[in-house]
């Protein structure tokens, strides 16, 4: 694992490496150099496969954390390829061209997370929610439970106590 | 297209004559032994702690109160209802329960059309299942969703503790702290329980998080002698604690004392924000600097009250500095909460005894209100023959002569008459005294009670047993024997009951069965009296007292006399804890008295 | 390769040409296209999703893949919970493989905090896998059998998959979300006399899948519709992310159980299945091979694991439990291959992010996209369930 990111080393530049485990690593590299990388490690490196792309939502930096999970069948090691990106006007440049299913991810991160792949096919179709008006419901600041309480209602005569403030209510109320 | 191709399909006919496989009464079909079905929960050994609920993510349950289930200490009086429109059946409720009442039946079919039946509280409303041994419990072995077993307390040995007075109990580490509070469940069940309503889940959560500063705040809001407290708290939170009814109990007191030790004396203003109060230009006495008038003294002061202790003896402290032995409560902590106390502008005036230096009325006169808490310091007598030899002490003389640095009578057989804390803190004080003397220990503690009465803490009295001393409880003392004016022994008839049916003090003894303690010194430790002479026959005229001579006062500890508020072991206790509300308490009532009065 | 490969409509002058990028224009004005749906309620086996069909006579021409009939955000919830109270719900998100679930999402929780599971617990963990896996390919047999009109199978099928569940009762207290593999370790050890209950299932459906042999796999209608038909080539399976049977069924030995051994795999002797043609009857036969290994694996682990041990590893107080910061991807064979369980955490009590990668996500759509162009109608369904999808993990 460690001459792959020697090797990555020589041609670009990657910051804070983690060994996860002995057959996982993550590295963070720039937005701009990722496809590049990316396109390298399956062409050259054979992390032919693509495990998983999502996005992580880091709202306090103002940042989207984007996660390209490579596999590499033959020798049987992963690398996450972690791209950091602002949160203001997302954007991320499109990996379709690399495997196949990476135009549904796209098209998932851009509902659920709002970030935009231009020249993804399809990226700007509903994907899993139609006619969704809200901010992208996967962000940090979409209040699932606030949306819950405002689309339905609770059901009637539900109650319930904290025992420490029951208690104090029956047996020391003035104190 | 082979022929074996077309034929093979039609084996399938075979099945024609195949007994069918379908249960053809699926509602008296049974749940397995581990099934988890409709919930049980014992209501008896529930104590509603809602742990259940805070562990649902589906918000399935709701704590609610139950009729004739009451509520007190140890026992919210409430009880889990379940919502089974929300139920997801994973049963980690069950898991998580610190009691074990919770439990699930292997019943899985009901149906009604009224939905509003599928909610009920398990236990209380009756249900088929309510007897069903099967269904799912708790897995065993070795299966805690939190830590069960409290984390040991590091301690001196009894051999390098049993000759000096160092403190025997080392405390926590940061690690050992983290993880005793990480088995909190957060119920608050405690916090009804101690007299002073700390807020303990709130301050085990800030030693979890280690965030001191926090727990330090959350401590001095009820409590203003955290590192006394931390040490000697008589911890009635412990008993009722709801991880204790299946584990050991939290170690509150220890994890109080924790954060208290991590802050420095030079820390604590700027942590709890307490420069610069503003004075309001009142002036409060207070009479005697023990828990409850320090503790009157510090929520007055930070209240802008110009606040003035009157002390008779030459330090502060009163119990805390005179009745506990420094091996449990060091000197040097006693000084550090009550350096914070006069920090705050608050005024001390040692060897000053109200009543005989300085009178009660000249105080009422110069201050707008008055504080007492001036505790129970008369040694009682056993009042049995031989009880007036000058070889028998009180333990309080005695204990408050070690702190004084005087140099006592030790004896080398000694008995002690009590089983109460104050025995305890005498016999392993004699014990450190002999050993230091004569390099040995001799010393019989016993008690009327037996020992799963003795009203010690358990940990005091394993610790004396360590120490060597002897710990024999139940016996009643009838004379003590005396030849040639030297004290011989102790003559004791077992006693077979203390209290009577209805609970009061009445001894009952068996006569026949008799024992004899060899002894040249004997200290009697069976309770303390109060004194009030302090109190002139006018002022007392105003108060009220009930039919055992007790001081009545009101919620706020105000006295028949409206200038003069009374707290502390006179009336509440006797210990530290009840102390430190009192004083709280009667600092909250003078400022509303005399904002009333003004 | 095939000895016969399935053949499309030889006249193609009734159909559009292709353009230059090799796709159809489709111009719908021209009515000689119909739209056709498939689904959403339940079109096969596979759970609530829709095929949008575009077909030209009884050809399918374009097709989309519609989700989103059964998205509950479980990733969302997830955030919103502690983790213990994800437990619960983690099983939720695939309705036949819920231990596939609760083993990612335990193991990768337990990777972070550094808990190592106790031996006894690792057995029960391998083995309620291998049980689910049985129970999932037994649900599956009957969905691709009825696919191609043949119902008996999913009789027989469902009740052997019955038998199982019955298994799951008695061992975890559920039937269906068994919720058994808690974080740390699981929740009981074997009742008294499974074993014994486990081997008279085991050999129950041994003797049906005898049965089920004949029926279906030596069935002329069940070849004559499977062979030849929905051809995965070798080189698509990187390209697309394919994984477990659609992959070994073109010989791509690619199987999580060997490649990334976890529990107590490495200790149990088995050979990957693999296949060579790649289309509908050799992805069945493998499922077959796969479903029988199921039997035999747990019979080994049966012999294998001890009578007795801790089920649990002492961990943090489960209502403030902190992972620490870091992230994680923890993964296991499923029956439809590489399942998986992307977990970020921030060191607070609630998880930063879950990711759950499901096979269904690059099988049923883009592939199936691409697979299902020239399909006759009738062979959609049977396709569609060939590539074992479940909805619920592509939308979560």
């Amino acid at each position: 694992m460690k001459d792959i990111i020697d090797r990555i080393k020589t041609k670009y530049t990657i910051s804070e490496v983690v060994e996860q485990r002995k057959n996982l690593s993550f590295v963070t590299v720039s937005k701009e150099q990722a496809i590049s990388i990316i396109t390298f490690l399956r062409d050259i490196e054979g992390f032919k496969h693509l495990v998983l792309l999502t996005a992580a939502d880091w709202i306090e930096n103002d940042k989207f954390q984007l996660t390209y999970l490579l596999n590499n069948p033959t020798e049987k090691i992963d690398l996450g390829v972690r791209v950091f990106i602002s949160r203001e006007n997302a954007s991320m440049e499109s990996a379709h061209h690399l495997w196949e299913q990476v135009a549904t991810y796209q098209r998932e991160l851009k509902e659920m997370f709002g970030i935009d792949f231009p020249d993804s096919p399809g990226v700007d179709k509903p994907f899993i929610l139609e006619g969704w008006e809200d901010i992208p419901p996967y962000r940090r600041d979409f209040d699932t439970k606030q949306y819950s309480e405002d689309t339905y209602f609770p059901r009637p005569g539900r109650e319930s106590n904290d025992p420490a403030e029951y208690m104090k209510k029956k047996l020391y109320p003035n104190e | 297209m082979k022929l074996k191709d077309i034929l093979s399909p039609f084996t399938a006919w075979k099945h024609v004559v195949r007994e069918p496989v379908t249960i053809k009464d699926p509602f008296s079909r049974e749940g397995a032994d581990r099934y988890r079905g409709f919930h049980k929960n014992d209501i008896e050994t529930c104590i509603g702690c809602g742990t259940c609920e805070d562990i649902c993510q589906n918000a399935a349950i709701d704590m609610v109160p139950v009729e004739g289930i009451e509520t007190k200490d140890g026992d919210s009086g409430l009880r889990p209802q379940i919502d089974y429109g929300r139920c997801c059946w994973c049963a980690l409720c069950v898991d998580v329960c610190t009691t074990n009442s919770l439990s699930l039946s292997n019943h899985f079919t009901w149906v009604d059309e009224d939905a509003d039946v599928f909610r009920f509280i398990p236990g209380v409303d009756k249900k088929d299942w309510d007897n069903e041994e099967r269904g799912w419990k708790k897995p065993e072995p070795n299966y805690e969703l939190y830590e069960k077993e409290r984390v040991p307390m590091r301690e001196l040995h009894p051999e390098e503790r049993d000759k000096s007075f160092i403190e025997m109990v080392k405390g926590y580490s940061k690690e050992e702290a983290e993880r005793e509070a990480d088995r909190c469940v957060e119920c608050g069940i405690c916090i009804a329980t101690c007299p002073a309503h700390m807020g303990i889940p709130e301050y085990i959560k800030a030693v979890r998080e280690d965030n001191i500063e926090e727990g330090f705040k959350k401590l001095y809001e009820t409590n203003p002698l955290p590192e006394i407290c931390g040490r000697i708290c008589t911890h009635k939170c412990e008993t009722v604690c709801s991880v204790g009814h299946t584990g050991d109990p939290l170690s509150i007191r220890w994890l109080k004392r924790y954060i208290a030790d991590q802050v420095e004396s030079e820390d604590y203003k700027n942590i709890l924000g307490t420069d610069g109060i503003e004075n309001n230009g009142k002036k409060i006495a207070i009479i005697g600097s023990g828990p409850s008038g320090l503790s009157a003294a510090h929520y007055l002061a930070l209240m802008g009250y110009q606040v003035k202790i009157f002390e008779a003896f030459d330090k502060a402290g009163g119990m805390m500095r005179y009745g506990i032995p420094e091996y449990r409560l060091p000197y040097d902590q006693i000084d550090k909460d009550i350096n914070y106390i006069l920090s705050l502008g608050v005024e001390i005036q040692y060897n000053t005894k109200v009543g005989k230096d300085v009178s009660l009325a000249d105080l009422e006169k110069e201050y707008d209100a008055v504080f007492a808490g001036t505790g129970l310091h008369l040694g009682r007598s056993t009042r049995i023959p031989g009880s007036d030899h000058e070889n028998v002490y009180f333990a309080t003389d005695l204990l408050r002569e070690i702190t004084q640095g005087k140099e006592i009578h030790v004896a080398e057989k000694i008995v002690v008459i009590g089983g109460g804390n104050v025995a305890m803190d005498i016999t392993r004080s004699l014990a450190r005294l002999q050993n230091q003397k004569y390099g040995k220990v001799d010393v019989t503690a016993t008690s009327l009670e037996s020992e799963d009465i003795m009203p010690a803490d358990r940990e005091e009295i394993v610790e004396s047993r360590e120490e060597k001393a002897i710990v024999d409880p139940g016996w009643g003392p009838t004379s003590i024997e005396i030849e040639n004016n030297k004290i011989k022994g102790l003559h004791v008839q077992k006693c077979t009951s203390v209290f009577d049916e209805e609970g009061r003090f009445n001894p009952k003894f068996d006569e026949s069965q008799t024992k004899f303690f060899e002894a040249d010194m004997i200290v009697e430790s069976i309770g303390q009296g109060m004194d009030i002479e302090y109190i002139s026959k006018d002022i007392r005229e105003q108060m009220e007292f009930d039919p055992r001579g007790r001081i009545i006062v009101d919620d706020y500890f105000q006295s028949g006399a409206k200038w003069l508020f009374v707290g502390g072991d006179i009336i509440q206790g006797p210990d530290v804890i009840h102390g430190i509300a009192n004083g709280h308490r009667a600092a909250i009532g003078i400022d509303k008295y005399l904002n009333e009065k003004a | 390769m095939n000895k016969k490969r399935f053949t499309i409509n030889e006249d193609r002058s009734l159909f559009p040409e292709k353009n230059a990028e090799g796709k159809i224009d489709i111009d719908l004005s021209s009515h000689k296209y119909l739209k056709l749906w498939q689904g959403p309620q339940h079109p096969g086996i596979t759970g609530n999703m829709s095929l949008e069909l575009t077909v030209l006579g009884d050809e399918v021409m374009d097709c989309e893949t519609h989700v989103g009939y059964l998205h509950r955000g479980f990733e969302k919830l997830m955030e919103r919970r502690k983790y213990i109270q994800c437990f619960p719900i983690v099983c939720r998100v695939a309705v036949p493989e819920p231990d596939f679930n609760e083993y990612c999402f335990a193991s990768a929780m337990e990777e972070l905090a550094g808990i190592e599971v106790p031996e006894m617990a690792q057995w029960l963990r391998t083995l309620v896998l291998e049980m689910s896996r049985l129970q999932s390919y037994l649900m599956w047999i009957g969905g691709q059998s009825g696919a191609f009109g043949s119902g008996i199978i999913g009789q027989w099928s469902i009740y052997l998959r019955d038998l199982v569940l019955d298994r799951f009762e008695e061992l975890t207290g559920g039937r269906v979300y068994h919720m058994y593999q808690l974080p740390g370790g699981v929740r009981g050890l074997l009742p008294d006399g499974f074993k014994q209950r486990m081997e008279e299932t085991l050999l129950t459906i041994e003797k049906f899948m005898d049965d089920i042999d004949k029926v279906m796999f030596n069935n002329a209608v069940f070849k004559k519709r499977s062979v030849g038909m929905g051809y995965i080539d070798p080189s698509w399976v990187n390209k697309f992310g394919i994984t477990g049977p659609n992959a070994r069924a073109a010989g791509i030995p690619l199987d999580v159980r060997k490649d990334y051994p976890y529990l107590k795999y490495p200790e149990l002797d088995f050979d990957v299945v693999v296949g060579k043609d790649s289309d509908i009857y050799t992805r069945a036969d493998i499922r077959r091979k796969d479903l029988l290994l199921s039997v035999d694996l747990i019979r080994q682990i049966f012999a294998k694991m001890p009578e007795k041990g801790d089920i649990k590893a002492k961990t943090p107080n489960v209502l403030h439990w902190k992972v620490p910061k870091g992230e994680t991807y923890s993964r296991a064979e499923c029956t439809r291959g590489e399942y998986g369980y992307y977990m970020v955490s921030d060191g607070t009590e609630y998880p930063r992010r879950i990711n759950v990668r499901g096979p269904s996500y690059t099988h049923a759509v883009a592939l199936l996209e691409k697979m299902i162009i020239n399909t006759n109608i009738a062979d959609v369904a049977g396709l569609m369930v060939s590539l074992h999808t479940y909805p619920p993990e592509i939308e979560r």
